[in-house]
This record gives structure tokens, sequence and C-alpha cells, in this order.
């Protein structure tokens, strides 16, 4: 009987940790978020906000582990999501122009074709997607070409951040030794 | 460079000021915030956070279906955004006013940013109507119940909750459950009528029934 209770004690708390791990662990490159303006929600919070929310994006941050990043782990030439896990996504909350073009408030997907020198950035407008297996390129809004700018210091964890520039702003991407910047004027 | 001692002990302070997901007067909003991220963090431009981001879809893992081409439909019915605090050995429901959620008093049901929720459908809360659109999420946590309330507040840090922008709220019962979860997770679940939004952390479970109209 007690051996009974005992299975039985143990098969419920198996079956919990069944029931448990199927919620979803912490992903090994976490999801973050970043505003222009910089720190938007707490500034919001603190009744700070001096400008418009004109844009923000959401991406997966994997990390260099001591890899060689690009031209190794992520190869030269082909499709990268700019982050991990689900393809990254960038929200226009007015309209902006990149490399001549008009594109319109609303949520888009966010690509690169890195090389040596430089980078090439798609927006297209397949959303809610995972990753750059699928990536269709008749949905693309728009390409550019931006240099690569090379680091003297490394970013362990992949970034991605807005900054200041001119009437508009640039969306840096930074990782290992990388840098691009992907500049948008306001129309 | 500070001694290692010294850098770890202030790690350890930030991480427990950064974790805190009550309204204290001394969370992450009222520090210097930029200075304080970059000591918790390797990264020179912008700091990981102790608390990831993570999303959830309706249904559930759309993303993934939609790049293996199951998925049945172009846009998802609905998605959260939210950051998982850990458990790390703390009480996190209580009705003490040290405890991380205490009760009666309102939680951004996750940590750093208000947690979002995107309807990409109408649904129905408890009976009422709600249109599509982007909504924060966030809940008033007791010992049986929780209060959970659907804000316009959007892309707000989740600390100042300003309930004049409630569009709705709902009671739910809470569910003990156990081994105590140490991740905090939102996830969406099928029902007969819907969906389901798990809401789970340490010994507690919270189900937020969503109806879909047609």
């Amino acid at each position: 009987m007690k051996n009974i209770l005992s299975l039985a004690f143990l098969l419920t708390i198996s079956l919990g940790s069944i029931a448990q791990s199927k919620l979803p662990p912490i992903d090994k490159s976490p999801l973050d978020i970043s505003y222009f303006p910089d720190n938007y929600p707490v500034l919001k919070i603190q009744d700070k906000i001096t400008e418009p929310l004109l844009a923000r994006v959401i991406y997966s941050r994997p990390q260099k582990n001591e890899r060689k990043v690009f031209g190794e782990l992520i190869e030269y030439g082909k499709v990268w999501r700019l982050g991990a896990n689900e393809a990254t996504e960038i929200e226009f909350y007015v309209p902006v122009k990149l490399n001549n073009t008009k594109i319109k408030k609303g949520r888009y997907s966010l690509y690169a074709i890195p090389n040596d020198e430089k980078w090439t950035i798609i927006l297209n407008k397949e959303n809610d997607t995972w990753g750059s297996f699928r990536y269709d390129l008749k949905k693309d809004i728009v390409r550019m070409d931006v240099p690569v700018q090379k680091q003297t210091s490394v970013a362990e964890s992949f970034s991605l951040l807005f900054e200041k520039a001119g009437t508009g702003f640039v969306l840096n991407a930074l990782w290992d030794d990388v840098k691009v910047s992907l500049p948008f004027s306001l129309q | 460079m500070l001694p290692n001692f010294l850098r770890i002990a202030s790690h350890t302070v930030l991480v427990l000021a950064l974790c805190c997901c009550t309204p204290k007067s001394d969370d992450r909003p009222k520090l210097p915030l930029a200075d304080s991220l970059k000591k918790v963090s390797p990264n020179q431009y912008v700091s990981t956070d102790q608390s990831p981001m993570d999303i959830s879809y309706y249904p559930t893992e759309f993303p993934q279906h939609k790049f293996t081409g199951d998925a049945k439909a172009e846009k998802p019915v609905a998605r959260v955004i939210y950051s998982r605090p850990h458990k790390k050995g703390r009480t996190i429901f209580s009705s003490s006013e040290k405890s991380l959620c205490s009760y009666g008093k309102p939680w951004r049901l996750g940590a750093n940013e208000a947690t979002e929720i995107e309807f990409f459908v109408p649904v129905i809360i408890d009976g009422k109507n709600v249109p599509a659109g982007r909504y924060i999420l966030y809940c008033i946590p007791f010992a049986d119940k929780w209060i959970i309330a659907l804000n316009t507040n959007i892309d707000s840090w989740g600390l100042a909750i300003d309930a004049s922008k409630d569009v709705m709220r709902t009671e739910i019962p809470v569910q003990q459950q156990a081994p105590a979860l140490e991740d905090f997770t939102l996830v969406f679940a099928p029902a007969s009528y819907g969906a389901d939004l798990i809401m789970a952390w340490d010994e507690v479970k919270a189900v937020l029934p969503l109806v879909f109209s047609q």
C-alpha cells in the first residue's frame, strides 16, 4: 500500500512537471524592444515626453558566445532575420522614407544580407513569421545597401537601437565588431 | 575597475533593484536608468534585460506555422508581448507589502514595459465586446482571485498604471499549482469558445477566457 501511495505521489509530481514543461522556457536569445525616441515607455510614465513616438523594433538577441559571427555563424550573402527566432519586426507610427521609398506607417519585417563591406537591409511586408526561412522576395517594400563600420570593441549580444539623426533617425545594428546604420527620414 | 567582490555586490544590489515588480518608489524608472543598466550587462550598446522579453501568439506558435506553411490564416488572432521575471527563491504573491506582488496592488503582469496584448480580431471577454487593437494588460492579485484589466496606455513602462484608461475589468479565480514555476509565463491555449490566456508564476495560475466573435 505504501508503495502504491508513493508511486501515486511520484506520478502526481511527474504529471505536474509534464504539465509545466509544456509552458515555454526562457529563450536562449531573449526578445527585446527598442523605441524611438529612446526609452519612450519610461519617459511616458514620467511625463517627460517631448517628441512623439516614431518607431519601435522587436527583435531577439543572439549571443556571440566566443564565436566569429559575420562570415561564419552568419554567412555572407544569405538572408538573415536580423536577430533570432521570430522575424524582427519594425513598426512606424508615422510615414517614413528609406532609400527614397515612401513607407506607410505600420508593421514590417526586417532582414539583412550581410557581406564583408556592406549589408543589404530589406524591409518586407510579411509579418508575424519565423526567421527568414520562408522569406518572400515578392513581399519586399524596399532594400538598401549600407556600409559596414568596423568597431574596436565587441558587442556580446546582438543589439538594435535608434538614434536621432538630422530630421529623422537611424536604426543601428551592432554585433561582434560590426555596426551598420539604416537611415530613415520623415516624409 | 572595481575589485571583484565590490562589482559582484553592486551587481547584486542592481539585480534586486531591477527585478522588483511592485510599483515601489525605488523601482527602475527612478534610477539613473542608462547608467545602472550598463553595469548589469557586458553589452555597451543596449543592456540585456534581467527579465527577458518574450512573445506568445494565438494560434500557438503562429510564426513557426507560418514558416512551415501550416498557418491557416495570414494573420494571427492574438499575441502578447511581456517580460519574464524569475522567482529566484522569493515569495511572489502575498498580503505582505514586502512581497513582489502584494495583494490589492496593480501589477504589470510581467516586468519592465507594460505587458502588451494585441487582438487582430474583435474578442469577447467576460461578456464584453473588445474591439481589435492593442492594449496593455495588468492585474490586481488577491489570494483567491485576480482582477484583470485592459487599458489603452500602450507603449508605457509598467509601473505607473493609469486606471482612468481602463477599457474593461474582469475577475478570474486563482488556481494553485505545484511545483512552483520559476519564470513568469503568459501563453495561449485553445478552448472550445476561442482561447485561454494562461498566466502562471510561482505556485499560482490564472486563466483568462477569450471568446472569438465570428
